[in-house]
């Protein structure tokens, strides 16, 4: 039952000066209450080592290019129990956020250099590059790029010994709900990578659960 | 001997001499009352109490024209009687005075007309006096007459009773055609008095209309709008304040006019500098910076940027705090906390949160709703909702206490505040439960009052977000399967939305808990399928569709029961079935949901999906999926091939 499907995934140029209408798409696979599990690679020059990972999305706010949630860490060595973070992220949206950090350590040459690890940013590069992104309409494009920024240990005090100084390049695919990322910390092991997929949590099928702040 | 001379002074006796027959003797007992009740509002409520006022205004109504002491006297009595105390104000409308009032202000002595005036401004301050309908053309004219007059009282007046009386966009258009923009410009060049009330006639004028601020920004080349913009810095608080409300007016409508960061710095600065008044005019300055930054992020940044925040958090610690401040300081800081996290975080920065707690137990309902409404404003932090940090039984408590609060409006903005503080995250979900808040709210969901029972169900919505088993089997035994479904079928659309929503929440999660739909012989899968089918709002389907594909991501009975009520046809047999309407609906949303139940209902590796897959296929339902390749919503888009993907693995798919 092959069935044609119309591309029209590649990104456009934002015509006139009107950014109302570059916010990304919403997609039911990122929405708050939505679980994630995988890896994180945190291979070193002296070993190989990977650590489960679980994310939940807690609040989403498209408006505001925002997004947090919390991430466990589950075989992290010298803790006793998961390790809990939150963290906050920051969406690609051209509106709130550009491609350029601007922050947190991260030069322009940095940014490019991981954002390039993500295939889907290919075909942005050259535009990124003239102007960080700015004029690119992203309403339409099958991926979400984000930066996600852990702010505080739940479960575990600052003196667990880890470190949440630095923060994840992420690309989200709206087709399928996988999340790739790529963890930066000038003081860690350059390009952990983080590989999550939606999960639905032993169930059949796929639960959406919502909450409305008032 | 000064112990008989007070004796006869008491409110009985002088009761007695304003009844006397005597002129000279009514007209010093007035003189006596008068200087007893001026400023003194315990002498004013005892002589009210006795009954003067009836007698005063009859000494009013029949003195006659050349009477002039009397008529002096007792409309001065009169207005000192309606001076800021409203039970003297209600007993002055009560007993006739004002059409005497109005009579007198045609009197040929400037003397009387002067007390008249004054005394009718006095009646005109409060919210009690009736309106003044100048829409009729003979009270229009009577109006501008003493717009126009010579006498600052009488002129005075004529703005107090626009003030008072302008409400609708076509009495301020009748005065604006009138010439009552230009004559109120003069007026501010009167006066302290005059101006006072000349600003609050423009404020009224222009109020949400941006036909007349267009009309009155032009005036005279801008000259008028520069007037006002300098009053901001005028010596006298209350003339800032006033002239701070007209331009917040003209924001309000047409806020090009109010671009200017200068302006709206100034406003800001002079609104938060007005706090430091201990009169009305610092009671009212919060209420009006509130109005300035509703609902305007870019000024909730620049209030952030000038230390708003700190300033306003530092008047909230200031102990004793008049009420109406009070309330007012924490309209304001609800307002700025409304939308910008780092107003929020800089909020529970400053450590004052036991403070506006403290106001959940204030003994005037208006503060106790700001409260709750300022706790429901910082609490949209899902970042510090997360943290657990600021948010205990300290806040917890006295907010499920309100839920029984005597005042319909405490109580629904004290749900406000329960449902964020509920969303997350286990520690206060725990704690609200242990509390036995789950009661309240479930009481309240069976409230007659539609408000209170949305926001009730709203709150049980959120609190029912990721839940454990335990903490949903708790709300369920106090809700019951039979609420809970008639609360799906309630009269109001926003009501079963949230029902549904709450449904949602239920069925997510461990898949076990989905078996709470079939429980009562499926009482609540039923109602459900029944909202599905007839709703009319997109809203309620979407969450109903998503309560069928939540419970489609169970098990094999599971997903045949939502097969049962997705391919009942909607009305009869010769009508479509309700999940190809949705899906060739307008809504995205809902077509996206729809698309979320098919992905499901053919989930590979259910045994039953290849079967499902046949009868939705026979049912039209794969052919309206197949249309649907490039929808314009990305999302359903992108589930539309999700169900294409697995539906390739089935053996009849070729077919």
């Amino acid at each position: 039952m092959p069935v044609r499907v119309v591309e029209s995934s590649a990104p456009s140029q934002i015509t006139g000066g009107n950014n109302e209408h570059s916010l990304p798409p919403a997609c039911t696979l990122l929405s708050v209450g939505q679980a994630f599990a995988g890896t994180q690679n945190v291979s070193s020059l002296q070993k190989d080592e990977a650590w489960r990972v679980n994310v939940r999305i807690q609040g989403c706010d498209l408006d505001h290019g925002y997004l947090c949630g919390t991430m466990e860490a589950l075989n992290v060595p010298l803790a006793d129990t998961p390790v809990v973070t939150f963290w906050e992220g920051e969406i690609v949206d051209t509106k709130n956020y550009t491609f350029f950090t601007g922050k947190w350590e991260a030069t322009p040459e940095d940014d490019i250099r991981h954002w390039s690890k993500f295939p889907s940013f290919n075909p942005l590069l050259s535009q990124v590059e003239a102007d960080g992104g700015k004029s690119l309409d992203l309403s339409n494009y099958p991926y979400i790029f984000m930066r996600w920024k852990e702010q505080y240990f739940v479960n575990v005090g600052i003196d667990c010994g880890l470190t949440i100084a630095g923060f994840y390049y992420v690309c989200f695919s709206c087709s399928d709900g996988s999340i790739n990322g790529f963890y930066y910390d000038p003081n860690s092991s350059p390009f952990q990578k983080l590989e999550l997929k939606s999960t639905n949590e032993g169930r059949s099928g796929f639960s959406f659960s919502s909450y409305q702040l008032q | 001997m000064p112990a008989s001379a007070s004796s006869n002074n008491r409110p009985p006796d002088l009761l007695c001499r304003l009844n006397s027959g005597d002129e000279d003797t009514k007209l010093k007992a007035l003189r006596e009352v008068k200087n007893q009740i001026i400023g003194n509002k315990t002498k004013k409520l005892s002589y009210i109490k006795l009954g003067a006022v009836p007698t005063v205004v009859d000494i009013l109504g029949t003195a006659s024209d050349s009477d002039t002491c009397l008529l002096i006297q007792s409309a001065a009595v009169i207005g000192s009687f309606s001076c800021g105390v409203d039970v003297g104000v209600k007993a002055v409308l009560d007993s006739g005075a004002f059409p005497h009032l109005f009579r007198i202000l045609s009197n040929s002595d400037d003397k009387v007309v002067d007390a008249a005036a004054r005394s009718l401004r006095m009646i005109f301050q409060s919210k009690l006096a009736p309106k003044y309908y100048f829409l009729e053309e003979e009270k229009l004219e009577f109006l501008l007459s003493l717009l126009n007059s010579e006498n600052e009282n009488v002129t005075g007046l004529g703005a107090s009773i626009i003030s008072h009386s302008c409400e609708t966009s076509a009495e301020q258009m009748v005065l604006s055609e009138a010439g009552v923009l230009e004559r109120l410009i003069t007026l501010l060049e009167g006066s302290l008095n005059l101006r006072d009330v000349s600003l609050e006639s423009l404020a009224a004028i222009i109020k949400n209309n941006s036909e007349i601020i267009s009309k009155f920004v032009n005036l005279d080349s801008g000259r008028a709008l520069s007037l006002i913009k300098e009053l901001v810095k005028d010596r006298y608080p209350r003339t800032r304040l006033l002239a701070c409300m007209v331009l917040i007016a003209i924001g309000q409508s047409s806020p090009c006019h109010l671009r200017d960061i200068g302006i709206r710095t100034k406003l800001i600065l002079t609104l938060v500098e007005l706090l430091e008044e201990s009169d009305r005019v610092g009671d009212e300055a919060p209420f009006a910076l509130a109005r300035l930054i509703s609902d305007k992020e870019d000024l909730h940044k620049l209030a952030l940027e000038v230390d708003v925040l700190i300033k306003l958090c530092k008047f909230l610690s200031k102990v004793p705090i008049h009420a109406k401040r009070l309330e007012g300081i924490l309209v304001a800081l609800s307002e700025l906390c409304s939308k910008l996290e780092n107003c929020r975080s800089q909020f529970l920065t400053l450590q004052v949160l036991h403070l506006v707690t403290d106001a959940l137990k204030h003994d005037l309902a208006e503060v106790r709703t700001a409260a709750c409404i300022c706790i429901r404003s910082v609490t949209r932090s899902v970042k510090n909702l997360s943290a657990g940090h600021y948010f205990n039984e300290m806040t917890v408590i006295p907010l499920v206490q309100l839920l029984h609060d005597p005042c319909t409006s405490v109580q629904v903005a004290a749900l406000g505040a329960i449902s964020n503080i509920v969303v997350d995250f286990k520690i206060r979900k725990s704690t609200f439960i242990q509390c036995g808040g789950v009661k309240h709210l479930v009481q309240l969901s069976k409230s007659m009052d539609a408000v209170l029972r949305l926001n009730a169900v709203l709150a049980l919505r959120n609190l029912m977000f990721l839940l454990d088993k335990n903490g949903k089997e708790c709300i369920l035994l106090e809700l019951t399967i039979s609420t809970l479904a008639s609360l799906i079928c309630d009269p109001e659309p926003s009501i079963q939305e949230q029902a549904l929503a709450l449904v949602r929440n239920l069925v997510d999660g461990c898949v076990d808990s989905i078996e709470h739909v079939f429980s009562e012989d499926g009482l609540i899968i039923n109602s459900v399928g029944r909202q599905v089918s007839t709703a009319s709002k997109p809203e309620v389907c979407v969450q109903g569709m998503y309560v069928l594909s939540n419970v489609a991501a169970g098990n094999e009975l599971h997903k045949e029961a939502v097969m049962h009520h997705l391919l009942q046809p909607e009305a009869s047999e010769y009508t479509q079935s309700v999940i190809i309407k949705f899906l060739q609906g307008s809504d995205s949303q809902l077509r996206t949901a729809s698309v979320w139940g098919v992905v499901n209902l053919t989930y590979p590796g259910s045994p039953g999906a290849s079967d499902r897959y046949a009868r939705l296929r026979d049912a039209g339902i794969i052919s309206q999926i197949k249309s649907m390749v490039n929808d314009p919503c990305l999302d359903a888009k992108f589930r539309v091939r999700t169900v294409l993907e697995q539906c390739m693995t089935f053996p009849s798919s070729s077919a």
